[in-house]
């Protein structure tokens, strides 16, 4: 059994607006990455839809472009999800 | 040449690149080059007008035409929903682009697709298009954003409601959307700060200038598959938006990439495929469409223009405390510029404690804007860039020792809200200053320009697949179009990955039904993802080398290492047995179990921030506002070069599109909005004559911890800089601030012989 881990997580002004009537910050209790969207799915129905089709995750300064299940999470990690990145 | 010390067999060297010699000899081949039996001629007719309803279209005469095939409107295709789907910076909405495709309800810019013909040759496929009757009510234009913004602007969309404006807004409006990020306390940021800066700027949009045009040929068979070849930096992607707007499964069409003369994020969208395979499926004829340099300009997308303001405070010792900035971008016809972009690279570079970034994404009537190297980054840097030079010389610092005293760090905060997880910023900047032609003495007329850039890297989703062949080669197959030398660097990586000579391999770019699902080649992605992906596989490679030798040796499998592409008993205790090298083992493989290759695929993160730092030396001809570039000089950290011939060459391809952006490249209107520049000849892009005898790049190799080899992109910050550094120049030169794209001629002239007083 994978030991819960403690997380900080923040969303984008725009986003949490959008979905989650302004509240951007949350500090969540979960054992993988894929924990972390379904506690926020759970809270907003549907908001785990929109973080896999509108974000990317910034995991402790790492960039990664799309949000997926496996990214690792260490206790204490900082998780920003922002506006998905696309370049030329 | 920069002299890299690369503690690698392959990787960092220059190996011999395998598209060379088809290059050459004329054999490569390119979207145009294929052909099919039977093939028909297909053209596109297009709007003439800037704005208009379309009351009618009657193709009845067309149709009778002997030699026509076939005639499509855009009543032949599925309508679409209206949903933004997708992440928001390329949020899909396929209700707007199968409009672009061809024309609905309207027509939003001059060269937009109405309708199109299919016929026995192309003299008849243009006279069919001349038979075509449309009926247009002709409506007033908005091609400039700010003018386009206005209460009294014609309104591309009737409906169109501001998104992201609370509360929502109740009248239609151009802006399709508004977006804000803040980091800290901007207004006391500005009240902490001894001088305060304030410019507006803007810059014209912008053509990628790729020489082959867009073209594509299209198959579409009786039991309802079909087939395409086409120009395009990602053959998925092709697929995935021609099959949505057909009414295709994915699963039906195969797309097939080819080489490419020219990319720079324009071919990541399709405009000819859907047209050609709607016809085909009409007409039950393969059908090739070939774009003039005409269609291209009109009708592809350039990069957004935009106007923004910025302010920014600086304190007397050169801490800068506050930027903010307000992006208004030129999306064209339909929603989707890369403001937001724009609106996050403005002032990453920098350890800015308060920020603040709106930006407006607005529609006008000019071709729907597509992606060009680090979309929305390079016009953020040039007002950004510009204001940090009036800066330095408000504060009397070196304008570089102003950027490295503010230089962002690891766990500086981007406005975004992630911190910092890579170095590399600080390391441009010191080379430039530390580089000699920064301290050569300039005459009169002349001036140094510095700036620097900033462009996230992309990564994502990557498939490749290895095959060992029992001759001892290797064949790498991956879905990423190679437009910067990906097939050498991937050839490079997998040969020192499983330890055989970069000559025994050969790197492919396979179709669709061939590799696994590949993202465009575009964002800085392919040498870091697709590199993953390989690596990935030729692990696997290896994993099953060692079952193979241990199969051979009959021991088990954890018995067996791979070194240095050598199969080997792990210890004594396993046996004596001589070394099985790949080649043996390969040759061994029916014996043993039959072909040995394997897949890699990921969804990778990890991608590392690309930094630039450039400067350059000018000359203005006070006669006639001409300015010539003398020197310039681009420090990139450019992560491990795995390739170093091909990064810098990435580094100068990039600088002399800067240049032509800052000082020739627009797009020029009539009062009808109708394009006056549509060709080579009366759009500059710069030619050997307007660049400097050397374009000197800098490579900063910073690796990238997430990376086997430390890759980090490389192909597009480097287009970041240039603007604002010639700017820089000009100003120091002149003494006049440019701050209108492009500093052409006239331009520069005005400003000398019309602005009374030197400025910053």
């Amino acid at each position: 059994m994978t030991t819960p881990v403690r997380v900080h997580v923040v969303f984008s002004e725009g986003f949490s607006n959008q979905y989650t009537h302004g509240e951007n910050e949350f500090d969540l209790e979960v054992k993988n990455f894929r924990g972390i969207i379904k506690q926020l799915d759970d809270r907003f129905p549907g908001l785990g839809a929109h973080l896999e089709d509108e974000t990317s995750v910034a995991i402790d300064g790492q960039i990664h472009e799309n949000t997926a299940y496996f990214q690792s999470i260490r206790d204490g990690s900082e998780i920003y999800f922002i506006p998905k990145l696309e370049g030329g | 040449m920069n002299e890299i010390k690369s503690p690698y067999k392959w990787v960092g060297k220059n190996n011999i690149r395998p598209d060379g010699v088809p290059k050459v000899t004329g054999t490569a081949k390119y979207s145009n080059d294929y052909t099919l039996p039977g093939t028909l001629f297909g053209k596109i007719l297009r709007s003439p007008h800037a704005h208009a309803r379309i009351k009618s279209i009657d193709t009845s005469a067309a149709e009778a035409l002997p030699g026509v095939k076939a005639v499509l409107t855009a009543e032949d295709f599925p309508d679409q929903n209206f949903d933004y789907i997708g992440p928001d910076r390329v949020a899909v909405n396929f209700w707007h682009v199968t409009r672009n495709i061809l024309a609905r309800e309207k027509v939003l810019y001059e060269g937009h697709a109405v309708a199109a013909v299919a016929a026995i040759d192309a003299s008849t496929a243009a006279a069919a298009c001349k038979l075509i009757k449309i009926d247009y009510e002709v409506l007033p234009h908005a091609i400039d954003v700010d003018f386009a913004m206005r209460d009294d602007a014609p309104l591309l969309f009737e409906d169109m409601i501001p998104r992201g404006i609370e509360p929502t807004p109740t009248k239609p409006s151009n802006i399709s959307k508004r977006l804000e990020f803040k980091l800290g306390d901007v207004e006391a940021g500005f009240a902490e700060a001894d001088i305060i800066v304030e410019k507006s700027f803007k810059t014209a949009a912008v053509h990628q200038g790729y020489i082959e045009t867009h073209s594509c040929l299209a198959r579409y068979d009786a039991d309802g598959q079909g087939e395409i070849w086409s120009s395009s930096q990602g053959h998925f992607v092709v697929r995935g938006l021609t099959a949505k707007i057909i009414g295709m499964k994915l699963a039906d069409l195969k797309c097939n990439p080819a080489e490419l003369g020219g990319g720079f994020g324009g071919k990541t969208v399709v405009y000819v495929e859907p047209v050609a395979m709607g016809l085909s499926k009409k007409a039950g004829h393969p059908v090739r469409i070939a774009m003039s340099r005409d269609e291209v300009f009109k009708a592809t997308g350039p990069t957004s223009g935009s106007s923004i303001d910025i302010k920014m405070g600086i304190k007397k010792d050169g801490t800068i405390t506050a930027g903010q900035g307000e992006f208004r971008f030129q999306a064209g016809a339909f929603p989707g510029s890369p403001v937001m972009n724009g609106c996050l690279c403005a002032f990453a570079t920098y350890d800015i404690a308060n920020q603040h970034a709106v930006g407006y994404d607005v529609v006008c009537n000019r071709p729907k804007a597509a992606a060009y190297r680090a979309p929305g980054s390079p016009m953020a840097a040039f007002a950004v860039e510009s204001v940090i030079d009036i800066l330095a010389k408000k504060v009397g610092m070196d304008p570089l020792e102003l950027r490295l005293k503010n230089a962002a760090h690891i766990g500086t905060q981007n406005i975004a809200g992630p911190k910092l997880a890579h170095e590399g910023y600080a390391e441009t900047v010191q080379a430039c200053l530390d580089h000699p032609a920064y301290k050569v003495k300039l005459g009169p007329n002349q001036g140094r320009g510095a700036a620097s850039g900033y462009w996230f890297n992309g990564a994502g989703e990557s498939g490749a697949t290895v095959f060992v062949n029992t001759d001892g080669t290797a064949t790498i197959a991956t879905g990423s179009p190679d437009i910067g030398g990906s097939r050498q660097s991937m050839a490079a990586m997998a040969a020192e990955t499983l330890g055989i000579d970069y000559d025994q391999v050969r790197a492919t770019v396979n179709d669709t039904t061939s590799v696994p699902y590949t993202h465009v080649t575009g964002g800085s992605r392919v040498t870091f993802a697709t590199g993953l992906a390989v690596i990935q596989a030729c692990d696997k490679v290896i994993d099953e080398l060692r079952a193979r030798a241990a199969m051979i040796w009959d021991v088990d499998v954890e018995g067996v290492i791979w070194e240095n592409g050598m199969a080997k008993p792990a210890s004594h205790n396993v046996g004596e047995f001589e070394p099985l090298s790949y080649g043996e083992i390969a040759a061994k493989a029916p014996a043993t179990g039959g072909p040995i290759g394997a897949s890699g695929a990921v969804n990778a993160g990890g991608q590392a921030p690309g930094f630039a730092t450039q400067f350059c030396d000018v000359e203005v001809d006070p006669e006639t506002g001409k300015v010539k570039i003398l020197r310039f000089v681009a420090a990139q950290d450019v992560g491990t070069a795995i390739s170093p011939a091909y990064v810098e060459g990435q580094i100068q391809g990039g600088v002399v599109q800067g240049i032509g952006w800052a000082l020739n490249e627009e797009y020029i209107y009539d009062d009808q909005g109708r394009l006056s520049n549509a060709g080579f000849l009366d759009y500059r892009i710069p030619v050997a004559s307007d660049l400097p005898m050397a374009i000197e790049p800098v490579l900063i190799e910073v690796p990238n911890p997430n990376h086997p080899f430390g890759v980090k992109g490389v192909g597009e910050v480097c287009i970041c800089p240039p603007m604002a550094a010639i700017a820089n120049a000009i100003a120091d030169a002149v003494g006049r601030r440019m701050t209108e794209l492009p500093m052409s001629p006239p331009k520069v002239l005005d400003a000398i012989d019309n602005r009374g007083e030197a400025e910053l």
